[in-house]
């Protein structure tokens, strides 16, 4: 057996689907920027060259939440179409093991969010006529454990999935929720450090519109960011597999 | 009904769920209970049996009997409550992953498959999902789609197959993986008889050549009588008979007869007083009835009453059961006559399967309308008869 494989077996799939599915594929695209743009034209009517000191951040604030998005919705999502399908139990009887397979259908939903948050990055910029700093060894090691927070809880709300099967208002609630943790103000409150997404957010910032290498990043913050990164991602598959056992317990892995 | 060129004719399979030297597929003691205390409802209760490698079983039941939950505790899909589940020689419960090399399952008929992707890239993908390369196996993916005769719609997307093809594709991805075990829920639901009849072929096929082992439930009782060497039927969650499929028939076989004879006078009474008559109509001088004998040496006696009452016997029927009727006798709400271990046949009641017989002037023979099932041994007559 072969991670490769798997991983390719999901990837192409995961393709085949979204071309399968233009429409719907670019419509999260369009409401995305669409929102962003409604913020960046408005603010700037109201708020008129004044806005233009904050864009950098509301563009990174943006990206990442496409990110997180992407990530943290797909893991749920996932687990919601499959059992639409009726593919699920097909998944779960691999001999990888079901959490290895969602773990690998994560990581494709991981490489997703960096193509449409590379893409909305770019209308961005276009759009505001802005610059940011894009070192690529900075901002993918922090955008990936920045995501993974997201990802745990994307793993959570997967595995309320498995059981409750229908959580689309769940998480449609938790996509906005997203934006207060991006936004959080860590500088302030160090304690708000803990929660996902937070601390990654803040180190984005500070690497794309400020230039600050990865290196030179203070060492306690990227090790903050290491530990929520590994423990959301850890409660997330610890829930999942609570999930996993409840569902097989009730006999509710076949339904949807 | 047995009787395509592919029936299981000299299966090897161990009658009355013996235990073979090369159990594929073992349960034992499985029992589901879902919720607590006075919610509790038992969905399963202490189902036990094997099945041998290469061979092919019927799980059968009434709705709600726990075919499909005893399917997927075997599986590891729903954990049992007690008992243990054993599949290629692995625990389910401690070590599903290695199960899962060696087992394949299509539960949701043509869900199972992507139906977004083309046949190929599914097949592609239950590979590379059941551990195989994809690159690797492509000849095992063309020989499959060439058995199911789907070679042409390889790269079409399923979507766009008409419900039989799909099903047939969900077959090949449960195959795609190369597997020992496959477990099959309603594998010919709603598919035409065509479409039904080559996956029947394909499954028997893969059996007898490739040794695989099929466990499959269906409601189709042909399909059944078909393809499978044993049968495991289910009630009420329970085990109400392990047998291979000709044994459990000629269990419940009955010397019932339907015959068409001169209707003479005293004729009835003598015919009564050979067995029990269940029906009786004259029509045209001809006398049309139905008897059940206490045993075969009782149609001597029949006969002989037919030719003393001077009438001549134009034609007569046995009538057998098939699967479908021993199903209907153990599964219905009074109490089944056959036990789990040792069937028994019961004479009450008239079944429904005609096998159509002609007689010549040596020996009456049944000639079952797919050539395959004999009835009993039925004593000779000169009588003559309907060819």
């Amino acid at each position: 057996m072969s991670y490769r494989v798997l991983l390719e077996a999901l990837a192409r799939k995961r393709v085949v689907i979204l071309k399968e599915y233009p429409v719907n594929t670019l419509t999260q695209l369009a409401v995305t920027y669409l929102f962003f743009a409604g913020i960046f034209f408005g603010g700037k009517a109201v708020a008129g060259p004044a806005i233009t000191d904050s864009l950098p951040g509301i563009i990174v604030g943006f990206f990442v939440w496409t990110m997180a998005i992407t990530a943290f919705a797909g893991a749920a999502r996932s687990i919601m179409q499959e059992a639409q399908w009726g593919t699920l139990e097909q998944l779960y009887m691999s001999p990888y093991g079901f959490e290895r397979v969602m773990a690998v259908n994560a990581v494709v939903r991981l490489l997703e969010s960096f193509a449409w948050g590379g893409v909305i990055l770019a209308a961005m910029l276009a759009t505001t006529r802005q610059t940011l700093s894009l070192d690529v060894l900075t901002v993918v090691p922090l955008v990936v454990l920045t995501v993974a927070s997201a990802l745990g809880i994307g793993f959570v709300f997967a595995g309320l999935a498995l059981v409750y099967k229908r959580i689309e208002n769940l998480f449609g609630l938790f996509n906005f929720g997203l934006l207060f943790l991006i936004a959080a103000p860590v500088d302030e409150y160090p304690a708000l450090a803990a929660l996902p997404l937070t601390q990654g957010s803040a180190l984005l910032q500070r690497a794309m519109t400020d230039g600050v290498a990865l290196w030179n990043l203070p060492a306690i913050e990227l090790a903050i960011l290491v530990a929520t990164a590994v423990g959301y991602a850890a409660v997330g598959m610890v829930a999942f597999r609570v999930a996993e056992a409840r569902a097989r317990r009730d006999g509710l892995l076949g339904q949807y | 009904m047995t009787g395509s060129s592919y029936t299981n004719e000299g299966g090897t399979a161990p009658s009355g769920g013996d235990t073979g030297s090369n159990p594929a597929v073992v349960a034992d003691g499985l029992r589901k209970t879902y919720g607590d205390g006075d919610d509790a409802v038992v969905a399963v209760d202490d189902v036990s049996f094997t099945v041998d490698a290469g061979e092919i079983v019927g799980v059968l039941g009434p709705n709600g009997a726990g075919k499909t939950t005893t399917i997927k505790m075997l599986l590891g899909l729903v954990t049992s409550t007690a008992g243990t589940a054993t599949v290629a020689g692995v625990d389910v419960a401690t070590n599903q992953r290695a199960v899962y090399e060696h087992v394949g399952a299509m539960l949701e008929g043509a869900r199972n498959v992507y139906w977004r992707l083309s046949v190929r890239e599914n097949l592609k993908f239950f590979a590379a999902i059941g551990g195989a390369d994809p690159v690797n196996v492509r000849d095992r993916h063309d020989e499959l789609l060439d058995a199911l005769g789907i070679t042409e719609k390889a790269d079409v997307p399923v979507r766009e197959l008409s419900r039989g093809q799909k099903q047939k594709v969900a077959l090949a991805c449960t195959l795609a993986r190369d597997a020992d075990v496959v477990f099959l829920d309603e594998p010919t639901l709603g598919l035409d008889v065509e479409s039904s009849l080559d996956l029947q072929r394909e499954l028997v096929r893969l059996a007898r050549e490739d040794d695989v082992t099929v466990v499959l439930s269906s409601h189709d009782m042909d399909v059944v009588e078909r393809v499978c060497d044993r049968v495991v039927i289910l009630g009420d969650g329970s085990v109400v008979a392990d047998e291979r499929v000709d044994d459990l028939v000629e269990v419940f076989a009955t010397q019932a007869y339907r015959l068409r004879v001169s209707n003479e006078p005293g004729l009835r009474d003598a015919v009564a007083a050979t067995g029990t008559v269940e029906s009786w109509t004259v029509e045209d001088d001809l006398a049309r009835f139905q008897v059940v004998l206490s045993d075969q040496d009782a149609f001597y006696d029949l006969v002989d009453a037919v030719r003393e009452n001077g009438a001549d016997l134009e034609s007569f029927e046995s009538i057998d059961p098939d699967l479908e009727d021993v199903f209907v006798e153990l599964t219905s709400d009074d109490e089944p006559t056959a036990r789990h271990d040792e069937p028994t046949a019961r004479h009450d009641e008239p079944t429904a399967r005609h096998d159509e017989v002609t007689t010549n002037d040596d020996e009456p023979t049944v000639a079952d309308t797919e050539g395959t099932r004999t009835s009993p041994e039925t004593p000779a007559t000169d009588g003559g008869g309907e060819s």
